[in-house]
């Protein structure tokens, strides 16, 4: 099976793990973008296509919460996994109320993270494909009104 | 009057006038003080180095050692003993020399026999209360220093979580690092190259040790399966089962035996059973670790009040004294790093405050160690 690149966005303030981490994400055959803040984040989304955002939790300014609740107010259907270095669980559960798909905590291990990505990846595209489908029908019954 | 009190009292008789000495005891025996005698401070000294006394009634002027000197060994000796001095009409100096040096009182010859009672019963009041106050203020320490304990415990835990935290970041670098050059030593055009085994095997320590920092960092900051605090109905006997199943192997290799003297009806709590496997994991292996072969490992229940006793017994290896006080500290193990982070019992110990428990430990060494959880049968912040 060819695997289809899924277009990550990594956002963490910590600039090495991002260096590293999208290397090995890239490596994988994944297609990455990277940002250092919540705003450069959004700045991204707004001109890049993104499946799933990979966001750290504690980042100085706007923080992982707070971007999270942007990127689901600007990009509803961008899936996002917080990560977390901070063991703030009860933040990540809060993360995940307010649409984040799941949460790592880091140093994660990279097959779970490869699977957590893939698994949003998929309900973005199924998602994707809902409102397709949608649109279709809609259209058809337009048309079906003429 | 009160003969079962009089009984009590453990007497001690010190004179060298023997004709003087029998009188006052046969006088006190039909009181009810029935006196052990002595006629020198040596003997009196041989006495109380073998059996128990409360209060000694002592002559001051004696062949060898004197009265007082008598009395100040004794005080030296035995803080707990009352003394009570007879001297001579004209000495009034050494009844003062006497209290001075820790006598209770002193009676001057010819002696009132029911002064010299009334005085007795004084001196073993006195004992009785000096024991209540020491009672009192070991209650009062024991407490302080529980209370210190939890205080360090706490702050301990908060001091950890936070360099956890900022280890973790450096961590998860050094992971993605490793990853990347494991990643790129597996690419076609450097498995020609001749060294490729001994950078992989590197690269595998630095992973090893990676894992073994992160289940140090995790366990700290309370990383379980489950974060959040999840109440339901807990049967503590099928949890212990099902936490037995996980430790089978140990149990048979090391045949020991589990007595279960469980009562059903004191057995199930609103709780949280995630939290709660964890901590019986934690405690049922340590106590597998520390038996040896066909030892015993005994579980109980009992109910008081509105909690839950659990108790877990071994009859292991035991924790010496100076250990005790240290087993819930994080970081604290006498095994080596490949067998415990030291984190065992601190997880524990966190999760019963986190549900409203306690956990309390005795041991001796040699015999065994039995942990006591108590645990609240409902949840109060949820009635």
């Amino acid at each position: 099976m060819i695997k289809i690149p899924a277009r990550v966005l990594i956002v963490d303030d910590e600039k090495d793990f991002v260096e590293m981490f999208s290397l090995r994400l890239q490596a994988q055959g994944e297609k990455v973008s990277t940002a250092h803040s919540g705003k450069e984040a959004l700045a991204v989304l707004g001109q890049t296509t993104i499946d799933v955002v990979i966001l750290d939790i504690r980042m100085p300014g706007m923080d992982g919460i707070d971007t999270l609740k942007q990127i689901k107010t600007l990009f509803p259907i961008v899936e996002v996994i917080l990560l977390t270095g901070h063991g703030s669980t009860e933040t990540a559960v809060e993360g995940m109320k307010l649409g984040a798909f799941d949460y790592l905590m880091k140093p994660a291990d990279f097959e779970d993270i490869k699977i957590k990505l893939e698994n949003a990846r998929k309900r973005k595209d199924e998602q994707e494909e809902r409102i397709r489908q949608a649109e279709v029908r809609l259209l058809l019954r337009r048309s079906g009104d003429y | 009057m009160n003969k079962l009190y009089d009984n009590k009292v453990r007497l001690l008789l010190v004179d060298d006038e023997e004709g003087f000495r029998t009188a006052i005891a046969r006088r006190l025996g039909k009181r009810g003080f029935v006196p052990v005698q002595a006629s020198t401070g040596e003997e009196c000294l041989e006495i109380l180095g073998r059996d128990p006394v409360d209060v000694v009634v002592l002559d001051v002027k004696m062949p060898g050692i004197s009265g007082i000197d008598t009395l100040k060994i004794i005080k030296q000796e035995y803080n707990k003993i009352q003394v009570i001095l007879l001297t001579g009409n004209v000495a009034v100096s050494d009844g003062i020399e006497g209290i001075k040096s820790g006598a209770f009182d002193y009676l001057t010859k010819p002696i009132e026999i029911d002064h010299l009672v009334n005085k007795i019963k004084q001196a073993f009041e006195m004992i009785r209360l000096e024991e209540e106050k020491q009672k009192e203020l070991e209650y009062r320490e024991k407490l302080e220093k529980k209370m210190i304990d939890t205080e360090r415990l706490a702050s301990i835990g908060t001091m950890s979580t936070g360099i956890a935290h900022e280890i973790n970041n450096p961590l998860a670098i050094i992971n993605e690092s490793a990853g990347f050059m494991k990643y790129i030593l597996s690419t076609p055009e450097m498995l020609k190259c001749n060294r490729r085994g001994a950078l992989m095997m590197g690269i595998e320590k630095i992973e090893n040790s990676i894992k073994r920092a992160r289940k140090i960092t995790h366990q700290l900051l309370g990383h379980v399966k489950k974060p959040e605090l999840q109440f339901s109905e807990v049967n503590l006997k099928a949890l212990l089962y099902e936490t037995f199943g996980l430790l089978k192997r140990e149990i048979k290799d090391k045949q020991i035996n589990i007595n279960w003297e469980i009562d059903p009806k004191k057995n199930i709590i609103w709780s949280d059973p995630y939290q709660l496997r964890q901590v019986l994991m934690n405690l049922l292996s340590n106590a597998v670790h520390a038996v040896s072969e066909n030892g015993s490992i005994t579980l109980s229940t009992r109910e008081i009040d509105e909690d839950i006793i659990l108790e877990i017994k071994d009859n292991g290896i035991g924790i010496p004294k100076e250990n005790l006080s240290k087993i819930f500290d994080p970081f604290f193990t006498t095994k080596s790093f490949d067998e415990g982070t030291g984190l065992g019992l601190f997880v524990v110990h966190k999760i019963i405050s986190n549900l409203n428990g306690k956990i309390d430990v005795a041991s001796t060494v040699g015999e065994g160690t039995r942990f006591y959880i108590r645990l609240p049968k409902t949840d109060e912040l949820n009635r």
